[in-house]
C-alpha cells in the first residue's frame, strides 16, 4: 500500500467520534458471553482503544487498528511472553488466521507483532506504561499481571480480559484461549461482527464510513436469545467426535464445515494445506480410517467416530515418519505447501501395495500436484521407502 | 458455502421420505456435491448423508452376473477380484478416472449421477440452460474445445464427464432405484438423457428416487477388452475422447463386439451401429476404421472441438486393436 494512503487513513482515524459517540449505544446488550468461556467478558461499553502507534522495522506506522479491516488482538503481559509464545506459534497464527486477526504483544522486552502469515515483528516502542495507556491500573491499583484485549476495525475494544494474579496457568494459554473464545464467538454469531463490515468494503471505503458501519451495526436489535443450556445452541449445529491423530476431539459445528476446515480452523492443525479447495490439487490430503481423502470434499459431520490422520500425526516423538525423513533426505519439494499431503499420499501408497514401478507411483500419486514441479524427488522418495517397507 | 441442514438417514424407506423436498440431495461420497455447491451450481439446503445405508457390498447375482451396491467406493470397485476377472473394462474404466483419494471416496451411485465439468455449467457467472433453464447456452460460441459432438442440442453441448458410465454402457448395467413409488429398475442407456430442450434434465431418475445397485449381466467379453482414455495430460484429467471396446472371438473372427465413447457423448455413448459393422467380421484394421466411421456419422462438431471427430475415430481403430489382440 503507498505510504500515502497509510497517512489519510491514520488521519481519518485521529478524527473518529468521539468515546461518548459510542455511549450513545450504550443500551446494547454486551452481557453475551462467549462459549463456555470463564476468561474473557465483553465488555459492557467499547472504549476507544488508545492512539498509540508504533514503527515496525521496516519503518512503517503500525496502529491498533489494521487498515485492512481485521482485529487486532493485544496481548499486555508484566512477564516475557516471547519465548512461550514462539512454542506455540503454529496453534497461534491458526486462530489468528480463523479471526483474520493481528496480534499485538507488550511484554517487558518491548512490542512485538504476529500475523497469521508473516514473519514476527518486533516493533520499535517499549513502554513501562503500557498498561497504563489502556486505562488498567492507573488508579492506585497494581499492574495486572495479563491483560488480553480485542479492538475491532473502527478502534473499538470489544473483549476485555484481565488476569490480575492467576499465575498457575501458562500466558501464552490464556493469549490462547482469548483468541478461541472470540473465534467461537464470532463463528456462533453471538456477538456483533468484529468485522463490522467486509475487508474489502473496508478498504474500499474510509476509515470514517468503516466507524459509521460499526455503529450502525452495533446499534441494531439484539438477536434473539439462544436456545437454553444442554440443546443445540443454533439450529442445525451438530456435534462431531473426530479421532485426530488419536485423540478424541468433539466439536459442535454446522454442517457445511468442511473436514478441512474443521482441522484446520478448530483443532489448530494446521499441517493440511488448503490449495484449490475443489478436490483438484490434493493438498489437503488426510487418512480418513486409512483412506487417503481430500479433506476438502468432504464434510466434517460426516465423519463421527472416524480415524483421521494428518501430518501432524505421523511422527513419533520427535522421530519422523520414514516418508517424511525420505521427503527430507530426497529434497522432494521446494515451497512444501503440497508436501503434507504429497506425504499422506505416499504413506497411503505404500500401505496400499498397488504401485512397484516409477511408472506406477506417479499414476499412485497423481491426485497430488506440484507447482514447483518436485515430482522426479517426490518419485524417489516413494520408491525408497517403499522399496524398505518391501523388505519388511 | 450457503448454510445446509443435514440428516444422517438409517435406512432406505428414512431417506427417500428425507429427501422428498425440492431443496433435498443424497448426500453419498460427496465429491461432485460438495465441489458444486461450493460453487453456488447446486442449491440444495438439505443434505441426506445414505452411507450408513447397507448399500456396498459386491456380489455375485444368479446367472453369472454381478450386483454392486450404490455405496460401494470406485476404489473398491476396480480393485474387487470378481471385477477384475469378469468385467475388466469397468475395473480399468474407473482407474482411469478422477485420483486415488477421489476414488477412495466416490460412489458408485454417485458417479452415476456425475455432473458435467463444462466450465460455463460451472460458474454462475455464465449463461447455461442446464444450471439455469431459459437462460441460454454460453458454451455454443464460447470456449467448447473439451464437449459434446454427439447427442448435442442447441440448448446444451455439454459433455459427460464420467469414465465409469462409459464402461457401464458396453456392458449393459442395469441401474436399480428405490423411490417414493418404489423400486424399479432403468438400463443404463435410459439412465443418462441426451439434452433436448431440456438440457437441466441429466437422467431418468424422478425426485427422491435413490440409487441403490447397480447390476452388471454375465459378459463374454473380459478377455477382450480396452478402455482407451486420451486426455491433456497423462492422469488426473478428463477425457478428450475415450473408448470402451470389447471382442468376443472365434479365432480372428469378430463374434460380436461392444464401444462406447466418453468426452464426445452429451451421455455415455453406446455406438451400437458401429458395433453391427463388427459383427462377424475379421479383426481387421479396415473393418476397425469401417466400424469408427460409424460410430461417428452423426457428431456435430463446433469450431473448437471439430478436431474430437477425427481423434475419436482414430482412438476406435487403436482400442478395438489393443481389445482384439492386434494392436
Amino acid at each position: 500500500m503507498p505510504a500515502s494512503h497509510r497517512v489519510a487513513r491514520s488521519r481519518d482515524i485521529d478524527h473518529l467520534p468521539s468515546k461518548n459517540s459510542i455511549e450513545v449505544c450504550g443500551a446494547l446488550d454486551w452481557s453475551v458471553r462467549p462459549t463456555g468461556s470463564k476468561l474473557f467478558a465483553m465488555i459492557a461499553r467499547p472504549a476507544l482503544a488508545p492512539p498509540i502507534s508504533f514503527r515496525d522495522e521496516l519503518g512503517h506506522t503500525v496502529r491498533l487498528v489494521d487498515p485492512r479491516g481485521g482485529p487486532v488482538v493485544v496481548a499486555l503481559a508484566s512477564m516475557p511472553l516471547a519465548h512461550d509464545a514462539a512454542a506455540v506459534a503454529g496453534e497461534l497464527r491458526a486462530e489468528l488466521r480463523g479471526l483474520g486477526a493481528t496480534l499485538i504483544v507488550g511484554d517487558p522486552g518491548g512490542y512485538w507483532r504476529m500475523r497469521p502469515d508473516d514473519a514476527v515483528d518486533v516493533l520499535d516502542q517499549a513502554v513501562d506504561d503500557r498498561f497504563a495507556q489502556f486505562g488498567l491500573g492507573s488508579r492506585g491499583q497494581p499492574a495486572p499481571w495479563l491483560a488480553v484485549l480485542v479492538i475491532d476495525a473502527a478502534g473499538a475494544i470489544r473483549f476485555r480480559h484481565v488476569e490480575r494474579d492467576r499465575r498457575d496457568a501458562s500466558p501464552v494459554a490464556i493469549v490462547l484461549d482469548a483468541l478461541r473464545a472470540s473465534g467461537r464467538a464470532l463463528r456462533a454469531g453471538r456477538a456483533a461482527p468484529l468485522l463490522p463490515i467486509t475487508r474489502r468494503e473496508l478498504i474500499i471505503g474510509s476509515m470514517v464510513t468503516a466507524f459509521g458501519v460499526a455503529l450502525a451495526s452495533a446499534c441494531r436489535p439484539t438477536p434473539a436469545p439462544q436456545a437454553p443450556p444442554g440443546k443445540p445452541r443454533d439450529a442445525g449445529m451438530l456435534e462431531v467426535t473426530l479421532r485426530v491423530n488419536g485423540r478424541p476431539r468433539s466439536l459442535t459445528v454446522e454442517p457445511r464445515v468442511t473436514l478441512l476446515d474443521a482441522l484446520r480452523e478448530r483443532l489448530a492443525l494446521t499441517g493440511t494445506k488448503k490449495g484449490c479447495d475443489h478436490g483438484q490439487c490434493g493438498a489437503c490430503t488426510v487418512m480418513v480410517d486409512g483412506r487417503a481423502t481430500l479433506s476438502c470434499l468432504t464434510l466434517a459431520v460426516m465423519h463421527d467416530g472416524a480415524q483421521i490422520t494428518t501430518i501432524e500425526g505421523l511422527a513419533t516423538g520427535d522421530a519422523l515418519h520414514p516418508m517424511q525423513a525420505a521427503f527430507l533426505a530426497h529434497d522432494a519439494y521446494q515451497c512444501g505447501y503440497c508436501t503434507p499431503g504429497q506425504i499422506i499420499s505416499a504413506v497411503a501408497l505404500v500401505a496400499d501395495r498397488r504401485a512397484t514401478s516409477d511408472d506406477e507411483v506417479r499414476e499412485q500419486m497423481s491426485g497430488n500436484l506440484c507447482r514447483c514441479g518436485a515430482y522426479p524427488n517426490i518419485v524417489a522418495a516413494v520408491q525408497s521407502v517403499r522399496g524398505q517397507s518391501r523388505k519388511d | 458455502m450457503r448454510p445446509i441442514r443435514f440428516t444422517r438417514a438409517a435406512d432406505e424407506a428414512a431417506a427417500i421420505a428425507a429427501a422428498a423436498g425440492p431443496g433435498a440431495a443424497f448426500l453419498g461420497g460427496g465429491t461432485t456435491l460438495l465441489d458444486l455447491l461450493k460453487l453456488d451450481v447446486i442449491r440444495s439446503d438439505e443434505l441426506v448423508d445414505v452411507r450408513a445405508l447397507p448399500l456396498a457390498r459386491i456380489e455375485p447375482i444368479a446367472g453369472g452376473g454381478l450386483r454392486i451396491g450404490a455405496l460401494a467406493r470406485n476404489t473398491d470397485v476396480a480393485y474387487a477380484p470378481a471385477v477384475r476377472e469378469a468385467w475388466p473394462l469397468l475395473s480399468h474404466a474407473i482407474l482411469a478416472g478422477a485420483s486415488p483419494q477421489i476414488r477412495n471416496m466416490a460412489t458408485v451411485g454417485g458417479n452415476l449421477n456425475q455432473r458435467t465439468r463444462c466450465m460455463y455449467f460451472r460458474d454462475v457467472a455464465t449463461p447455461c440452460n442446464k444450471r439455469e433453464p431459459g437462460t441460454g447456452c454460453a458454451a455454443l460460441d464460447g470456449e467448447h474445445r473439451n464437449l459434446a459432438i454427439l447427442g448435442v442440442s442447441d440448448k446444451c453441448i455439454a459433455s459427460h464427464p464420467s469414465d465409469m458410465n462409459v464402461a457401464l454402457a458396453a456392458l449393459d448395467a442395469v441401474v436399480h432405484v428405490h423411490g417414493p413409488a418404489g423400486t424399479r429398475t432403468i438400463p443404463i442407456e435410459r439412465f443418462h438423457r441426451e439434452p433436448g430442450d431440456h438440457p437441466e434434465i441429466d437422467t431418468a431418475l424422478e425426485r427422491g428416487e435413490l440409487v441403490t445397485a447397480i447390476e452388471l449381466p454375465r459378459s463374454a467379453f473380459a478377455r477382450h477388452a480396452h478402455y482407451l482414455k486420451v486426455r491433456d495430460r497423462a492422469s488426473y484429467s478428463f477425457a478428450l475422447v475415450s473408448v470402451a471396446a470389447a471382442l468376443e472371438l472365434d479365432g480372428t473372427t469378430i463374434r460380436a463386439a461392444r464401444i462406447a465413447l466418453g468426452g464426445v457423448g452429451t451421455r455415455p455413448w453406446r455406438a451400437h451401429a458401429a458395433e453391427a459393422v463388427l459383427a462377424g467380421k475379421a479383426l481387421d484394421p479396415a473393418v476397425f476404421q469401417a466400424a469408427a466411421d460409424t460410430a461417428l456419422e452423426g457428431a456435430r462438431p463446433r469450431k473448437h472441438n471439430a478436431f474430437k471427430v477425427e481423434l475419436a475415430k482414430r482412438s476406435i481403430v487403436r482400442a478395438l486393436a489393443t481389445a482384439g489382440g492386434v494392436a
